[in-house]
């Protein structure tokens, strides 16, 4: 039992930084339609950054995480303006392989600028790094942060959808862009403010969970190919699916590590998802649309 | 005069075909790899540019293909002109599987499906051991061209030159025939394709099919080049640069496939001048091309030498319905 | 109707065609030797190519200060190969054919260098390897090709062997599955059967991981009292975190993936979690120590921004070797006598290697002699002594 609740723990950790991964991604799609395959390397740059302003320039931690954040919302509102609205009307892979674009050119600063430095920089954690009991299990409390942020960033966007004007207007655009131009609402503001918040929940997953993860320019791509999992999992337009999907994708591969072998650890996550898309082709949580003719 | 499209490509035909005359080792083997990618690229703009299907597994294939060809050389001792096209029809039939998704997802819920399809193809390569040497990789026999007089590098170049020749004339045959009518259809509208009576799971897995067998071809070739078998090359960093040469080419043209993937080889080596660089520069160029020639070079190439036809290409950048989206065009029957 | 087949067209092939150089031995003119590295400028494997080559940079001005080898000054020229085993081969062909060098230091990527084996080997031209690992590249030896990177058989011999010395019984295993870990792992069993014991736990983990509860819980299980971790410096912090969460703390060992002690206990950035690590280095020195001054120096007044790093550690004692092959083969250079000097290169002296290097004519791994290496936690680093393995 204590073996099953270590596993479970350790999964749900992992799953909420893959959640936040996938968070971002579904933000961006709900308004845009779009899948930012940029996200994991804006999870990285902005890791660099807040690293560079925390560790090298001394800064105390809460300034280097606004900072860093607004430095994701600005990374957003560029790639939106660069490789997003001129070309808002072709085809998907053309959208996709600009969004790559613009991940490689992130990875090759990181690497020019902060490459020389170390093999894995350190970020040093928000809370004291000596692990805690809860209940019967050892804990890292910046695990905990970690899983708060998460709950925290999901409560926050779930209400921004819910209840702000703003919020509605995104959905208004995802449902159906023409409609939403016909209505009056500047559906270019909401593709920059979607892209900018986006990157910007990267940024802030990256502050949150760069003493648990190591910072290194590759980093990006692994968790954009998890988040990205968990995101389709839930159901590509679903806040509370991304979550879910991350939770799943997180506490699959654990329990595969666990009961199985390490070595089928990086194959679970995939087989899932092969598994519930056949079962059902749109991911968890997305509702059914009417069929279009 | 029409300048028109056929004698384009027969000059390029005449230059590839006198290149191992004053080319030195690099530059045939840069020449070599091009010919490989041009078959990549003409399957995949097959399956993703005529068919529609947004398949992310073409590296994958690719690396069935090189695996299958070089194991079974190592392990059964075939020679390699019986390996390298059961290598190309291994990959075919696994593609031909990944049709079954297909029928059910569309749009990015298929592009996730293939993509847990790569990633899984490529832990099988990484912890199968016993059959595919695992992540250390194997050295596949030296190719010889015994009895003729012909060195390896150069006979090998011709080979895949040859292929390219009939793959390309082949896949020009397929895209202007019936099937190449119906994969359109299926591209660009399933339900209207399917109430004309065409058949959904057959074309799709006829494009998939297609599709593996180039990529495997492809792949078998690879493998003899480099005399080496891994997993690295084919993971996901493969698959963008197969996105591209379609992208760059011109999505939905066989023509464009070719000078694609030639573009993109080419700029991958000249991008070594820049050394520490080259990631900067490969996204920069990535967005700007697609910034700057939507529908890729065939729409620049159309615009400016008479003559050029373009059967069935998606129409470059406009579009005259509301904005293709990522939204998943619910593909599921509602039962 | 036949149109003229056009001129422009060929542009598109001449555009690519170089025309090639006059010298007799390709490489030398009367005041330059040019020498061509490959490795990975770009991708995951740029701490094993671009810090090295940084690495061989410094050496190469400080020879070049002191008026360069007999009067020939020394030119770089890097060629990226992406960790790729195509762009590998690429590489190689290109410094060789088109950039005509002398000879090449370099080979990060295990999988990408051993690619380019047969290529090295049939150019001819003298190679010195200073960062790959794989077995298959000096063994057999090509005539050409020398390495004064520590190869994972021996590597993964002195780690069993050192768990043994220090008393352990149960020795488990960690290993990451990309070519590099399999290189050191493959040999590692083999170690273990020529010893007659069988590991008691075999696990694996991802270079990407971000946790390792699941490896630990089951080793934990196993009762193991020592592991040999194949693993880079990420995942293997990562693990010795998770393992110190859980009351883990067996004898961990690491190899020359983990060179750096002080740097590796503030990446696992719990403190006393490594009171129980060991590692090996191919280096003797830890960038902070002040032996290693001069080459700080040298490193981060070149390169604004860096940190001297153990990866250009690696660059610099290689540098080292090929430039004394390359005095040794005196005035009138060939390429044939820099191979001779190479292979005949017997107990010569590194400013940080931990052994001296010794080549021959048979045994073209000349770096023999890794040092163990630990760190009381908060204290200084310790040398505990060198283990040399037969073979």
């Amino acid at each position: 039992m204590l073996l099953f609740s270590y596993l479970l723990m350790s999964g749900i950790t992992t799953g909420a930084l893959y959640a936040l991964v996938a968070l971002g991604i579904v933000v961006v799609n709900k308004a845009t339609g779009v899948i930012n395959f940029a996200q994991g390397e804006f999870f990285m740059f902005t890791g660099f950054v807040g690293w560079m302003l925390h560790v090298q320039f001394g800064m105390n931690y809460p300034l280097s995480f606004l900072l860093a954040v607004t430095v994701g919302f600005l990374l957003g509102t560029l790639t939106d303006r660069i490789a997003f609205r001129p070309i808002a009307k072709t085809d998907i892979v053309s959208l996709v392989l600009a969004t790559v674009g613009i991940g490689f050119i992130l990875k090759g600063l990181a690497r020019v600028i902060w490459g020389g430095k170390a093999d894995y920089l350190s970020f040093p954690p928000i809370t004291s790094p000596e692990p805690i009991m809860v209940g019967s299990l050892m804990v890292i409390p910046q695990q905990l942060a970690v899983l708060a942020g998460t709950i925290i960033i999901m409560l926050i966007f779930a209400a921004f959808f819910r209840l702000t004007r703003a919020g509605k207007m995104m959905q208004a655009t995802a449902d159906n862009s023409r409609a939403a131009l016909l209505v009056g609402i500047r559906t270019d503001r909401i593709y920059t403010l979607a892209f900018g918040t986006g990157a910007a929940i990267a940024a802030a997953a990256a502050v949150l969970t760069a003493p648990l993860t190591l910072l290194y320019p590759d980093i990006g791509f692994a968790f954009f190919l998890k988040g990205f999992a968990a995101a389709v999992l839930g159901g590509l337009t679903s806040l509370p699916g991304a979550v879910l999907g991350g939770l799943i994708v997180g506490i699959a591969e654990s329990l595969a590590g666990g009961y199985i072998h390490s070595s089928v650890m990086e194959l679970s996550p995939f087989l899932v998802i092969m598994i519930v898309l056949v079962l059902r082709p749109t991911g968890l949580l997305s509702f059914r649309k009417a069929r279009r003719v | 005069m029409p300048f028109g499209r056929r004698n384009v490509f027969l000059a390029l035909l005449a230059i590839g075909a006198i290149i191992p005359a004053f080319a030195n080792g690099y530059q045939l083997f840069v020449g070599n790899l091009v010919t490989i990618y041009i078959l990549l690229a003409i399957g995949l703009n097959i399956l993703v540019g005529y068919a529609g299907q947004l398949a992310f597994a073409n590296a994958a294939m690719f690396g069935i293909g090189a695996y299958a060809t070089g194991l079974l050389q190592v392990h059964l001792g075939w020679p390699f002109w019986i390996a390298f096209p059961s290598g190309g029809l291994v990959a075919a039939a696994v593609g031909t599987l990944l049709a079954l998704p297909a029928l059910r997802m569309s749009g990015l819920y298929l592009a996730l499906s293939t993509l847990a399809f790569a990633q899984a193809t490529q832990w099988v390569f990484l912890h199968w051991e016993r059959v595919t040497f695992g992540a250390g990789g194997f050295k596949t026999p030296q190719l010889s061209f015994a009895p003729l007089p012909i060195s390896k590098p150069i006979g090998l170049y011709y080979v895949s030159l040859g292929l390219v020749v009939l793959l390309y004339v082949f896949a020009r045959h397929v895209v202007t025939s019936r099937t190449g009518r119906a994969f359109v259809a299926v591209r660009d509208g399933e339900i209207a394709a399917e109430s004309l009576g065409i058949d959904l799971l057959r074309y799709k897995a006829l494009a998939f099919g297609i599709s593996g067998f180039y990529a495997g071809i492809a792949g078998g070739l690879y493998s003899a080049l480099l005399n080496f078998v891994a997993p690295e090359g084919y993971d996901l960093f493969q698959m963008i640069i197969h996105k591209a040469t379609i992208v760059v080419g011109g999505m939905g043209s066989i023509a464009g496939s070719v000078i694609g993937a030639a573009i993109i080889i080419l700029v991958l080596e000249l991008l070594r001048e820049v050394k520490g660089l080259q990631e900067i520069a490969f996204g920069a160029l990535l967005v700007g091309f697609v910034l700057f020639m939507r529908g890729g070079l065939i729409t620049v190439l159309r615009r400016y030498l008479r003559g050029w036809e373009e059967p069935l290409r998606i129409k470059g950048g406009e579009s005259t319905e509301t904005p293709p989206r990522a939204a998943p065009q619910p593909s599921v029957v509602d039962k | 109707m036949r149109k003229r087949l056009a001129g422009p067209t060929t542009l598109f092939a001449a555009a690519f065609v170089v025309s090639a150089a006059t010298a007799q031995t390709p490489g030398i003119t009367a005041d330059t030797i040019k020498i061509g590295t490959f490795g990975a400028l770009t991708g995951p494997g740029y701490l094993y190519g671009k810090l090295p080559m940084n690495g061989v940079e410094v050496v190469f001005d400080e020879i070049n200060r002191a008026g360069g080898i007999h009067g020939r000054k020394l030119q770089l020229v890097r060629e990226d190969d992406r960790c790729d085993p195509t762009a590998a081969i690429g590489a190689v062909k290109k410094l060789v054919e088109q950039d005509q060098v002398f000879a090449i230091i370099g080979g990060g990527c295990s999988n990408a260098t051993f690619a380019a084996k047969d290529t090295l080997e049939a150019s001819k031209v003298p190679t010195l390897i200073f960062a790959s690992v794989h077995d298959g590249i000096t063994t057999p030896p090509a005539a050409n090709i020398f390495s004064t990177a520590t190869t994972s058989t021996i590597e993964s011999q002195a780690q069993l062997a050192y768990a043994i010395e220090q008393g352990a019984k149960k020795i488990a295993i960690i290993s990451m599955r990309d070519s590099w870990g399999r290189a050191r792992y493959t040999p590692l069993i083999e170690a273990f059967k020529a010893k007659g014991i069988t590991p008691t736990a075999d696990e694996e983990l991802s270079p990407d991981a971000n946790d390792a509860t699941a490896q630990v819980l089951r080793l934990k299980a196993a009762g193991a009292d020592a592991v040999l971790m194949l693993l880079y410096p990420k995942p293997a912090a990562i693990f010795i975190r998770d393992a110190q969460k859980l009351g883990f703390k067996p004898l961990s060992l690491g190899q020359t993936g983990i060179a750096d002690p002080a740097a590796f206990e503030e990446q696992v950035g719990v403190p006393g979690a490594t009171a129980n690590f060991r590692t090996i280095s191919q280096v003797r020195y830890t960038p902070e120590d002040p032996k290693m001054d001069k080459w700080r120096k040298l490193v981060e007044a070149k390169f604004p921004g860096d940190r001297l790093s153990v990866y250009n550690l690696f660059g610099i004692g290689s540098a080292e070797v090929l430039v004394e092959a390359l005095k040794r083969a005196g005035k009138d250079l060939t390429r044939e006598k820099v191979v001779d000097a190479f292979a005949n290169m017997k107990d010569f002296a590194t400013e940080v290697y931990a052994a001296p290097i010794t080549c021959s004519a048979t045994d073209h791994r000349c770096n023999k002699g890794p040092a163990w290496m630990a760190k009381e936690p908060g204290g200084p680093i310790k040398v505990l002594g060198f283990t040399v393995v037969g073979q």
